[in-house]
């Protein structure tokens, strides 16, 4: 297999664009990596997005991007696989590079959420799960991240208030990064405060709704030559698919994520407390137990660890930065790659080689796992 | 492009009134009903709203502020040549209000009468008028009603304020007046935040976009644009009276044009009798009007979704303390209450639906 690299990588502040359409938020991105210099030459484009076909009536979206965008006769394709959609894009765009059949590939990813009100949004959300086993008895994402929480807490024996310091945490970091949505700064009573999602999740809990778009360039070792920008190596990428909750024996284990992690770490030397991480804290449960499953804290004892932690979710994680869903993924690789860079992001800065990002969707449905490494 | 209603002709408030109804369910009771937590009720700062009766409408809550409104000022009712009413709540789909009030409360024929339509704003649209014609000779007074017992979807989160109440002014000419008009400037654009089909019981909104791009984005450019025209800044109001769909925005608008807190609250009476729609911004400015001393500086932007503000400077003048006396003033209606469930709100607003 031949090696991949990050060549550039761009974003747009997550954000309600009430006044633009998707393709005014590709392209604001698209804009960006032109004028950096760095991309000579695409062969193919990859665009993840998660509700296209429901909230912005359009199939076949990467089509009608490349059109618009003027990047045709490029090829292009669309992803989906829920809200992991943004890492499974890069995956493929990977898989393009390292089988041979592309050179660089753009790795587009986009969602326009404030067409609509919440509710509609979040009838769409739910049917990342089963819909006729799940989505139509009205479970939504949210409500299984509840019942998780709920049993974290009685299993453990942690209180409520316990459960805020990821919140307070994630909204003190994109308090620093500039394109997180949510750059304002909370307390233990704001998060307690704030209005109930599904008991005992707060809506400071919780993903904010966001638009945006974020794109990665992609390159073979020939077009990594060619460029003058710092690239970073894409040196593992895998993914794997879980039970879903109802048929699960133990709610509080991610076994995607463990099976995910587990090849990754036979196929890579990596040692986490190294590694720069971005992890899928969709729900601030999520975080605990992600946290818990890469054995970075102990069982029911992350909520004691997170404090400590100075190379997790720097970017803000989903919960402040946003999640803009099937731009997600491609944030946080971007995100990771601009922080590891020597430039940095704005003032986030990370003195480190490696950077591990973490995409999965609901509760570990499916999860991946991205390692990047910086070149020397 | 005139930006501002240039005054050469002084024209200001002669006398007005408001009616809230009696009745009102606590905001949690709906929140409980409907599964809503009662945190939203706090961030939203709503408390209760008004509820109208079964035989209350917008006719007979606006000719019951029109009636004080004209008692207040003193005036004979045969002398308004033009009268208004701002409402999205009326009675008839087809039929003017205007009419209905008007025959109730004069004997003269000889006067324009129209409903205006513009959500939360066809009153200040009504002001504006109603200041031109005066202004030009048109009419001695014009007197113009916002009222509205406003519809919410069940369930819906605008079910927490939409409320039910009215306010009459009477314009004319400024030596009648006991506040005047410095000038006035106004903003619209096509914002469809907030809409009611044809056809439809309930109005339907886009949620957080009433918010940014249309409350506060509206409110913002109309409030800016006067201070332009007429070289004033927020330090030169003594009170700011807003559009209120919640306790909450007001607050914020307030925050973003630079107005203290204290400037503000004497104008905040939704979180005890909800949103009164048309009547929102002009029963808080009948209540800035009967606490204000002469010579002080109100500045009233209105807000109406589809979307559009009316900002208004307004002098009070000396003997206002003395008009205030005149009639039932908005404290009297805010004390005057009676709670009723959610049952007894849900027959009154017609929400069961019965068949006789």
């Amino acid at each position: 297999m031949r090696n991949v690299y990050i060549v550039s990588a761009s974003m747009i502040k997550v954000d309600r664009y009430f006044n633009k359409s998707y393709k005014e938020l590709v392209l604001d991105a698209l804009t960006k990596i032109l004028d950096e210099g760095s991309v000579e030459h695409i062969d193919y484009t990859v665009v993840s997005t998660l509700l296209s076909d429901s909230i912005l009536h359009q199939l076949d979206l990467s089509t009608v991007l490349t059109q618009h965008l003027g990047l045709n006769p490029i090829p292009s394709l669309r992803v989906e696989t829920g809200e992991s959609s943004g890492l499974t894009a890069i995956e493929l765009g990977y898989s393009l590079i390292a089988s041979g059949k592309a050179d660089s590939v753009l790795v587009v990813g986009v969602e326009k959420l404030t067409e609509y009100p919440t509710n509609i949004i979040n009838e769409n959300y739910s049917k990342i799960l089963d819909y006729e086993i799940e989505t139509i008895r009205n479970i939504s994402p949210p409500d299984y991240a509840a019942l998780i929480m709920k049993e974290y807490m009685k299993r453990y024996r942690i209180k409520r208030e316990e459960l805020t310091i990821w919140p307070i945490k994630m909204h003190d970091n994109a308090s620093r990064n500039p394109y997180a949505q949510l750059r304002f700064r909370v307390d233990r009573d704001k998060v307690l405060n704030s209005i109930t999602i599904a008991e005992p999740i707060k809506l400071l809990d919780a993903f904010p709704v966001g638009d945006g778009s974020a794109i990665i360039l992609l390159g073979s070792e020939r077009t990594l030559r060619r460029s003058n920008s710092e690239c970073m190596k894409v040196t593992y990428i895998t993914s794997s698919t879980s039970q879903p909750i109802y048929l699960r024996d133990d709610i509080l284990e991610f076994t995607a994520l463990r099976k995910t992690f587990k090849t990754l770490q036979e196929g890579s030397r990596l040692d986490l407390e190294e590694a720069l991480l971005e992890i899928h804290d969709s729900y601030s449960i999520y975080a605990y137990l992600i946290l818990e499953e890469l054995g970075i804290a102990p069982r029911g004892k992350a909520p004691n660890t997170v404090d400590k932690l100075n190379n997790v979710n720097l970017s803000g994680g989903l919960k402040a930065r946003g999640h803009p869903f099937g731009a997600t993924g491609i944030y946080q690789v971007a995100e990771a790659y601009s922080i590891l860079s020597d430039r940095g992001l704005g003032e986030l800065k990370y003195n480190g080689k490696y950077g591990l990002i973490h995409s999965m969707s609901g509760p570990d449905y499916n999860s991946r796992l991205c390692l990047i490494e910086k070149v020397m | 492009m005139v930006t501002l209603f240039e005054l050469r002709e002084g024209v200001g408030i002669v006398g007005w009134g408001v009616y809230i109804p009696i009745w009102r369910v606590r905001a949690v009771e709906i929140a409980k009903m409907w599964g809503f937590s009662e945190e939203l009720t706090r961030s939203l700062w709503i408390e209760e709203k008004a509820v109208a009766s079964e035989d209350e409408d917008t006719v007979t809550m606006g000719w019951y502020a029109a009636k004080v409104a004209i008692e207040r000022g003193g005036i004979d009712p045969n002398h308004i040549g033009a009268i208004f009413v701002g409402t999205e709540s009326k009675p008839y789909a087809v039929k003017p209000s205007a009419t209905i009030i008007a025959d109730a409360l004069m004997d003269s024929n000889i006067k324009s009468a129209s409903d205006i339509e513009f959500a939360c704003r066809a009153g200040g649209e009504g002001i504006r008028n109603s200041i031109a014609l005066v202004a030009s000779g048109m009419t001695k007074y014009a007197l113009v009603i916002g009222s509205d017992t406003a519809q919410a979807n069940p369930g819906d989160v605008l079910e927490l304020t939409a409320s039910s109440g009215a306010a009459a002014y009477v314009i004319g000419p400024a030596q009648e007046s006991v506040a005047v008009f410095e000038g006035s400037t106004v903003y619209v654009t096509d914002t469809p935040d907030f809409w009611r089909r044809d056809g439809s019981p309930y109005p339907q909104h886009g949620e957080i976009f009433t918010g940014e791009p249309a409350y506060f984005h509206h409110i913002v450019s109309a409030a800016k644009l006067l201070f332009k025209e007429l070289g004033l800044k927020p330090s030169d109001f003594d009170y700011a009276v807003f559009h209120q769909p919640n306790g909450k925005f007001p607050l914020q608008v307030g925050r973003m044009l630079g107005f203290p807190k204290e400037k503000i609250l004497p104008g905040i009476v939704t979180p005890w009798i909800g949103n009164t729609y048309n009547g929102s911004s002009l029963i808080g400015l009948a209540k800035v009007l009967e606490e204000a001393k002469p010579g002080s500086r109100i500045l009233v932007v209105t807000f109406g979704s589809g979307a559009g503000s009316d900002a208004f400077s307004i002098i009070v003048k000396e003997g206002i303390e003395e008009r205030v006396k005149r009639g039932p003033k908005v404290i009297d209606f805010l004390k005057r209450k009676k709670y009723v469930s959610y049952g007894e709100y849900a027959k009154n607003r017609r929400i069961i639906t019965r068949i006789r």
